[in-house]
């Protein structure tokens, strides 16, 4: 039996089967954004690593969870993902600090190696479709966003972060992810 | 109209996860009796959800996913995806003698699940008369308007599959459900449909019906395989009682 062809829901449904070539193919599938998620959020490779093992121990164990009319899968499994990290993250209790580096990659002007093939051309170029979103954000919105999403900060730690007023920081998120959402969901 | 009472400039830094306790306990409290901004904040979920693409990406190692199979000691059978591109994907050709006589026993079929489709009707109005179960079975994404059921009956024992929108077949093939149990596939049925994309078949397993907790359906040749090879047209959960 062919499980490329199958959408994410009906994977799940067959996972909640016990079907071990549904989770084989949503690990194919997703095995690549939930580690990169863990890693730009924890930071260390080994860590992502158990996370990303957690994440589909998760999906394997409680897939008949999944409720399809609240989030699509990819949905899911990126909430449970970011959930999972900033828990790891939280745990450390190390002192809120400025981002070392930008974790939002630029668009690309190609596609990258496997991504002309047509499974994967769909996912890239929704892929690229967000970071062109994400790109035309202002430096300052960008950093805000940045340091709430894949560091789980609240807007009052990341006003200390970056020493300033706390409604600035509220404005810059705000306004971050409104224009995010003209972009992509309007 | 939103108005101020509502809590809409505070749902992207909620959708985020990015409010004190206190501010995310008012909005939450404030969500749980206004849909309009529930609704509101799916879309900033979506938003946040989606960041998680424009992040910088990174590969596990490939040791990862049978280290993911070894930890939940579950065998990993899947082919690589190069072999799973074989297709066979069927449209309907010259009708061949033996398939006349399959097309005037499904047309026979169809005319006595005109009734059966009543009593699913009826089925989905009373809630399941004689304790009756019915799980409907969706189209998987290469024939999303197809849709069935699986109608079984109180004791389990006895069960029939009813199929709308799929395509003919040729003769050397056949539609197979498959009763799936702790990854198991077990045979429950073969059937073919008729012109109109329609068909039905009693199902019977070697264990109570009510046991298996999905149901997939998949082109096979005709006469049945042991186990699912082709492609997998239906799909359904049963919710057991």
């Amino acid at each position: 039996m062919d499980y490329s062809k199958l959408d994410d829901e009906v994977l799940i449904r067959l996972i909640v089967a016990d079907n071990a070539d549904s989770l084989s193919e949503l690990y194919d599938r997703y095995n690549r954004l939930v580690f990169s998620l863990a890693l730009n959020i924890v930071g260390n490779p080994g860590t992502a690593e158990e996370i990303t093992l957690d994440v589909f121990t998760q999906i394997w164990e409680k897939a008949g969870t999944y409720q399809p009319e609240k989030a699509k899968v990819s949905t899911w499994m990126t909430t449970i993902t970011r959930n999972r990290s900033i828990d790891v993250l939280r745990r450390r209790k190390s002192r809120p600090e400025r981002l070392s580096a930008d974790l939002f990659q630029l668009p690309s002007d190609h596609l990258s190696q496997d991504e002309n093939l047509e499974d994967n051309a769909q996912a890239a170029l929704q892929r690229e479709r967000v970071r062109e979103a994400v790109a035309q954000l202002p430096e300052d919105q960008r950093e805000a966003l940045q340091l709430a999403f894949f560091k789980g900060y609240t807007h009052r730690q990341i006003a200390d972060v970056l020493d300033l007023p706390l409604g600035t920081v509220k404005t810059r998120i705000r306004l971050a992810m409104g224009k995010l959402r003209k972009i992509l969901v309007d | 109209m939103i108005d101020d009472k509502h809590v809409i400039d505070q749902l992207p830094a909620y959708a985020l996860g990015s409010l004190d306790d206190e501010e995310a306990v008012q909005v939450s409290d404030h969500l749980s009796v206004c849909s309009e901004c529930r609704s509101e904040l799916e879309t900033y979920q979506t938003v946040a959800a989606q960041l998680a693409l424009a992040g910088v990406e990174s590969n596990p190692p490939p040791s990862l996913k049978n280290n993911l199979f070894d930890q939940l000691q579950i065998p990993q059978t899947t082919k690589s995806r190069d072999e799973g591109k074989e297709r066979r994907w069927l449209v309907p050709r010259v009708l061949t003698v033996w398939s006349m006589v399959s097309l005037l026993l499904i047309l026979a079929l169809a005319v006595g699940s005109i009734f059966m489709w009543q009593r699913i009707n009826q089925l989905e109005q009373s809630a399941r008369p004689g304790g009756m179960y019915s799980f409907a079975l969706i189209g998987t994404e290469i024939l999303p308007q197809a849709a069935g059921y699986l109608i079984v009956g109180a004791d389990g024992r006895n069960g029939a599959v009813i199929v709308d929108k799929l395509p003919l077949l040729d003769a050397d093939k056949e539609y197979q459900l498959w009763l799936i149990r702790e990854g198991e596939f077990t045979s429950g049925a073969l059937l073919a449909v008729d012109e109109m994309g329609y068909g039905g078949r009693r199902v019977s397993a070697p264990d109570n019906l009510l046991t298996y907790s999905a149901v997939s359906m998949t082109v096979e040749p005709a006469g049945g395989s042991p186990n699912p090879t082709g492609e997998v047209v239906l799909v359904g959960t049963l919710t057991n009682p």
